[in-house]
């Protein structure tokens, strides 16, 4: 008896223990503190709450960009906080206590794709209108948008799905590397639709959706990955009908596809 | 057998009728593309009959000042024709080529006010209006089939693809790609561009498959054990390298290693990421120790955006002369979210390391440079490559304004010299 009251004893203990070591969560926000370049569920309720408190007028898109950084900063020097525009266990303990945020409503239309504010004092209603659509939950480097992400991801797809993930984002590198190349056109959409360039916008399979992977490999891309080593023009040896193509100086083959400058 | 005799001739009447709707439909598409198609050559043409006017117009001028109008004339108009070209279906070696002399045409008389000699001006751009109407001439016979509307787009299409095309397009590619060498050379500035991301003339000596192995195993010691292949590039790259491919438990990817000095050009893994997330704190704490042994001693942090699985970190060399950042030299991480891991390096920009040069660096009193509304909020000094690919020393500035209660935040980039504004960016 005695030795089962002493386990019982340690078990709460350690659990007590864990408890008081563990980090401390704060409403809903996890135990992490958020900064710049952050995105998720707790970036959206820091925007919420800053805006609710007439902080943050910006898009509640979960992006922890500069416009947050700064209704952030504006928060922590009204309220005597270190002003460093990071949300810190202070920080996100006060915004909890001065501010409401109310988690379904952002949520579902986020969900929706749906313009909205997070005001305080105003009846939820009046705080939607109808938006272009459900938004891609990444974060881009400045020069480039979701467009372009979407429309790449699709020509990936097209035309690279079932090649090896380093094939994926080669094939994504060879677009941006014409972008930026004086013989190509300088969009995402002109190098895409440039006729004759790709398969699968003949074929129409640019079309079809992409998966995860294909936008995940067009990211990597986006951030500066090419494993085509600078092509600018890829072909599959066993279906290529064009005799001009074989005359491109060769880099590397990857999976199916030789990459070429 | 009546009944099969109904269904048969009910079935084949159906099948006819919706073959001749789908082939009408067909026709119809395929007469609206052609016409679509001949209104852009037809566009093209005439556009390149103005830009030929365009640039005789500026040979009119011994100063750079008369001739302004019809110098951002040719920049409009060549970017307006290579973008009719870039949408035409023609052959591709001579569309690149083609695109590529009307860039560099638009572009030398957009830059035209720094050329100081203006006799080299006359020179360069009378020789390319001899050029352009040599090249108008041959459109105007290369396009006429479709243009008066006696081809269908596919037999357009037919005879671009044929060995016999009709038209030597393969000829006219050669002869604009020979326009563009004698009018417009690379200057010295594209070179150095271009052997920096050739990486051409690089001292270092070579390495061997082996020792490129053993780079990769020091590097990421996790991944590196169960090696599939080790291949080198082809003939063909500008610089030769091995290429690594690895499967190691469930990670599975590739590492290019720099023949010449063994350098890491890229890394990237793919594994199943798990729902834990470290914080930003430890993610960079990893990062900066991989770097830190991987001998990248010479970086500063500069920004990171966290996505699903990973964050993607960039970070910048800065040169010793001034502590600047030099923007060309980048080092791109991404470190997985679940542990923290290392599962993509990108080092290709950072191993030529661009020339940098001392440069004048004039002070600018900000308050009176920008709009009583800006504020700096943070002035930094760096290295950024300007339009004509030239490294310049910037004050490398952050600066808000008040947008109707939303505050934007713009990097502005000026030459500490010449106080030219190279960019201005907003940031996200």
């Amino acid at each position: 008896m005695k030795k089962v009251v002493i386990r019982i004893i340690v078990v709460i203990l350690l659990l007590g223990g864990t408890y008081v070591t563990s980090p401390n969560q704060i409403g809903a926000f996890s135990s992490q503190q958020v900064a710049r370049g952050a995105f998720g569920d707790d970036v959206i309720e820091l925007q919420s709450r800053l805006q609710y408190i007439g902080y943050y007028k910006g898009t509640i898109d979960g992006k922890f960009g500069y416009g947050t950084y700064w209704a952030l900063r504006t928060f922590q020097e009204k309220y005597g906080l270190p002003v460093d525009g990071i949300a810190g266990l202070k920080t996100r303990k006060k915004l909890v206590d001065v501010s409401k945020y109310d988690e379904k409503f952002v949520k579902d239309n986020l969900n929706k794709g749906n313009k909205f504010t997070h005001y305080g004092d105003k009846p939820l209603a009046s705080q939607t209108k109808k938006g272009a659509g459900k938004k891609e939950n990444i974060q881009l480097p400045a020069k480039y948008s979701e467009q372009d992400l979407k429309l790449i991801a699709n020509a990936v797809y097209g035309e690279s799905r079932g090649e090896l993930y380093e094939g994926q984002v080669a094939v994504a590198a060879v677009i941006l590397n014409r972008i930026e190349h004086a013989d190509f056109p300088d969009t995402v959409g002109g190098v895409i639709f440039q006729p004759g360039a790709f398969t699968a916008v003949a074929d129409g399979q640019i079309w079809l959706t992409p998966n995860a992977q294909a936008k995940e490999a067009v990211l990597d891309a986006i951030n500066g990955w090419d494993p085509s080593e600078n092509a600018i023009y890829y072909f599959n040896p066993i279906t290529a009908t064009s005799k001009w193509i074989w005359s491109r100086p060769q880099i590397k083959k990857i999976g199916l596809h030789v990459f070429c400058s | 057998m009546k009944k099969m005799i109904f269904v048969l001739v009910y079935a084949i009447t159906t099948l006819t009728i919706f073959s001749f709707g789908k082939a009408a439909e067909n026709e119809q598409l395929s007469i609206a593309l052609s016409g679509q198609y001949a209104r852009k050559m037809t566009d093209a043409s005439k556009k390149l009959e103005e830009l030929d006017t365009a640039v005789k117009k500026t040979l009119l001028f011994n100063e750079s000042d008369g001739s302004s109008k019809a110098r951002e004339d040719i920049w409009r108009l060549s970017s307006d024709i290579k973008n009719s070209v870039s949408s035409l279906p023609l052959d591709q070696s001579f569309s690149t080529s083609w695109m590529n002399y009307l860039g560099r045409l638009g572009n030398y008389a957009k830059e035209a006010d720094r050329v100081t000699d203006h006799n080299e001006y006359l020179r360069v751009m009378g020789q390319a209006s001899k050029n352009l109407r040599a090249m108008a001439d041959e459109w105007e016979v290369a396009t006429t089939g479709m243009v008066s509307g006696k081809l269908a787009i596919s037999d357009w299409t037919n005879r671009l693809d044929a060995t016999k095309s009709g038209h030597d397009w393969s000829g006219m590619g050669t002869t604009v790609k020979q326009y563009t060498e004698s009018d417009f050379p690379l200057t010295a500035s594209e070179s150095d561009s271009m052997k920096k991301k050739e990486l051409r003339n690089m001292p270092d000596s070579e390495v061997t498959r082996e020792e490129a192995v053993e780079r990769f195993k020091k590097l990421f010691p996790s991944v590196s054990n169960e090696i599939i292949g080790v291949e080198t590039s082809k003939s063909g790259s500008p610089y030769p390298f091995y290429h690594i491919r690895f499967a190691e438990n469930q990670s599975i990817g590739y590492i290019d290693i720099l023949e010449k000095g063994g350098h890491v050009l890229s890394f990237l893994s793919e594994r199943p990421f798990g729902k834990e997330v470290l914080p930003f704190e430890d993610i960079q704490k990893k990062a900066e120790k991989f770097l830190a042994d991987a001998e990248y001693k010479d970086l500063v942090y500069e920004e990171a955006r966290e996505n699903n699985t990973a964050w993607h970190m960039v970070y910048v060399r800065v040169e010793p002369r001034y502590g600047a950042k030099v923007f060309s030299d980048t080092i791109h991480l991404k470190v997985a979210k679940d542990i923290g891991s290392i599962v993509g390096l990108d080092a290709s920009e950072y191993i030529r390391k661009e020339n940098t040069h001392p440069q004048p660096i004039t002070k600018k009193d900000w308050k009176k440079f920008f709009h009583a509304n800006v504020q700096v909020v943070k002035e930094e000094l760096a290295y950024v490559e300007n339009e004509r690919l030239e490294q310049r020393l910037v004050h490398y500035l952050t600066v808000t304004i008040d947008e109707h209660g939303v505050i934007g935040t713009y990097a502005v980039i000026i030459d500490t010299e010449t106080s030219e504004v190279i960019k201005t960016e907003r940031l996200q």
